[in-house]
């Protein structure tokens, strides 16, 4: 625990759309300077909504926010011109060149010329679109383009950068070049990040702690290491003809029925401590006919399946 | 859910700046233009039609249906009445830039901007007046070189103040358009009704007494009739027969400035509708 004033602070909320369609249910975080925070959960499942609110887009039905000690709703340019956002699609002008873009930002938030100017050739070349910016945007790759935004975003010098499924639509290459990208920016600005994404690696990777949302509500809120560590060393997916039969079996064998996931013909349970080839034993005892059996190292997709009952690559399709 | 903080944090490198609010308008204004300037497209197609309309249709009408001797005046009095059509026009078309920006996703960027929500309506406001500007010089100095007669003087301001206060008044009600539709084409099916059927309604090419009373009393509801007769009134020596026809009393500017008055409030009333309800769908 520390003193130090928290970067952003959500406290109970809560955002229903009409038809009393509850979007975000009393979602409570806090992120210190300096981290990046992940929002993890399916399509649907509450982040860019909690990201609307952070941002001033959506106003929240009840509950309070705070970006660096300042209320959202009572603030809201104050809380602006400290933050930054980078959105799930392309928001440029594509007509405009990339330098056209970049001056736009730091004029509206208010940059003087010359840090304006620092900046800009700074971040242009450390993330390689300097030879770019005088192109019109609509020449630009998905990846440039992405690029351009997380620059753009950088250039006010934000105490808080909301990364709203960043790297969604890109091909894996560049996603991992784009991955990269923001480590590094990371590392050079100091910048607290607030990302929301579906892609695990990513919320792994990147991400000092996360928040596992389904449903408009945080199920867990952890380190992905601790998060991790709560399903054990080893998850065992098992191919049956029969999952019920196979999930009785299991909960005879003594495995928790919290632990044990069903997607399709595939169960999953983690195998704490227990010799994976004795629980395959078991079940052929118990005449329950397993197809195949692999042992693996649990990902946050196991984790997410132990708290909702539902992956994040199911959901998302 | 509330958790506790467990990484040591660290400070910024950098500061954030602050928005002189002097600077937005402007900013987002320039943006709109370069933004116009990239598609020349919208800004030569509402102008096409009114510059025709001034430099073949008028001069036709003031041949085939002047008196003798009369054609000239005939021609300056449609000419000039062109900017009637061109001012909504050209504005209406202006508002298809916002649903752009809300299709292309480059709203979202100036809605998270740390400016007051109302200096985007103001800024785009700002760019359609000045190509709507613009636009009416060439139709003005089109329309002289073709022959219509124009007295350029102090009562220019008339003209000024009028075609101003009709543009915010119809980029206001395109910005309420562009606000509440979703689509280019639905949008676009509003032009006609609120551009070019007032037009035939407004004293642009026959004065109001040629309409049947009925009409003439809603013609003179409608702020284009306003503005076209204080067009008149700022350039041609024809402005005092078309205030008469819509207030009846022989002070004229009495007249032209109940005219602007007029105006004004139309334009006051569409300007804050649009502010209002551009800021209030910036937070849903």
């Amino acid at each position: 625990m520390t003193a130090i004033r928290p970067a952003v602070e959500a406290d109970r909320l809560v955002k229903t759309y009409p038809g009393d369609v509850k979007a975000v249910d009393g979602i409570s975080f806090s992120v210190a300077p300096g981290q990046a925070f992940g929002l993890l959960g399916p399509n649907g499942a509450g982040k860019s909504t909690t990201i609307g609110m952070l941002t001033t887009t959506v106003k929240p039905t009840s509950g309070r926010a705070t970006l660096g000690g300042i209320d959202v709703a009572r603030n809201p340019i104050a809380t602006r011109s400290i933050s930054s956002v980078v959105f799930q699609d392309a928001v440029v002008d594509r007509p405009l060149t990339g330098r056209q873009n970049l001056v736009s930002h730091l004029r509206l938030w208010g940059v003087e010329p010359a840090v304006g100017q620092a900046r800009y050739e700074e971040l242009s070349e450390a993330v390689g679109i300097a030879g770019l910016l005088k192109r019109p945007v609509s020449t630009y790759s998905g990846g440039e383009r992405r690029r351009l935004e997380i620059v753009r975003a950088l250039l006010s010098g934000p105490q808080v950068l909301f990364l709203d499924e960043p790297t969604v639509g890109l091909d894996t290459r560049v996603r991992h070049d784009l991955f990269d990208t923001i480590a590094t920016i990371r590392q050079r600005t100091g910048v607290t990040i607030i990302m929301t994404t579906h892609y695990l690696d990513e919320a792994e990777r990147l991400c000092d702690r996360l928040a596992i949302i389904d449903a408009g509500r945080i199920v867990a809120c952890d380190s992905p290491q601790a998060l991790l560590a709560s399903i054990g060393d080893e998850v065992l997916d098992l191919r049956v003809s029969n999952p019920p039969e196979a999930v009785d079996a299991l909960h005879r064998h003594g495995v928790d029925d919290h632990d044990i996931a069903v997607t399709g013909s595939t169960v999953t349970a983690p195998v704490h401590n227990v010799i994976a080839h004795r629980v395959t034993a078991y079940l052929a005892e118990q005449a329950v006919t397993v197809h195949s059996a692999t042992t693996r190292r649990p990902t946050l997709d196991d984790v997410y399946l132990r708290l909702t009952g539902a992956s994040i690559a199911g959901s998302d399709n | 859910m509330t958790t506790t903080i467990t990484k040591t944090p660290t400070t910024p490198t950098w500061a954030p700046g602050s928005t002189r609010p002097s600077a937005v308008v402007p900013t987002l204004a320039v943006r709109r233009l370069a933004l116009m300037i990239r598609s020349p497209r919208s800004v030569a197609i509402p102008l096409l039609g009114p510059l025709l309309f001034a430099l073949i249709v008028a001069p036709a009408l003031g041949n085939t249906l002047a008196a003798p001797g009369q054609h000239k005046s005939y021609m300056t009095f449609v000419a000039l009445a062109a900017a009637g059509l061109l001012i909504p026009l050209n504005c209406l078309f202006a508002g298809l830039g916002v649903l752009a920006d809300r299709q292309s996703g480059a709203m979202r960027e100036l809605l998270v901007a740390p400016i007051r929500r109302g200096s985007i309506v103001l800024a785009n406001l700002v760019a359609a007046v000045v190509v709507t500007a613009a636009q009416v010089t060439v139709l003005i100095v089109g329309a002289a070189l073709r022959g219509a007669q124009f007295e350029a003087g102090w009562h220019l301001v008339w003209l000024v103040a009028a075609a101003l206060a009709l543009a915010v008044f119809v980029y206001g009600l395109a910005e309420v358009f562009a606000t509440r539709i979703d689509n280019a084409e639905e949008y676009t099916a509003l032009v006609p009704p609120i551009a070019i059927v007032p037009f035939f309604f407004a004293g642009t090419l026959y004065p109001l007494t040629s309409l049947p009373g009925w009409l003439a009393g809603i013609a003179k509801l409608l702020p284009l009739t306003h503005a076209v007769a204080l067009f008149r009134y700022g350039l041609t020596g024809q402005g005092t027969q078309a205030l008469h026809n819509i207030w009846g009393q022989s002070d004229t500017a009495q007249m032209a400035v109940l005219s602007l008055l007029v105006l004004v409030a139309y334009a006051a009333a569409a300007l804050v509708l649009a502010l209002r309800l551009f800021s209030k769908a910036g937070s849903s």
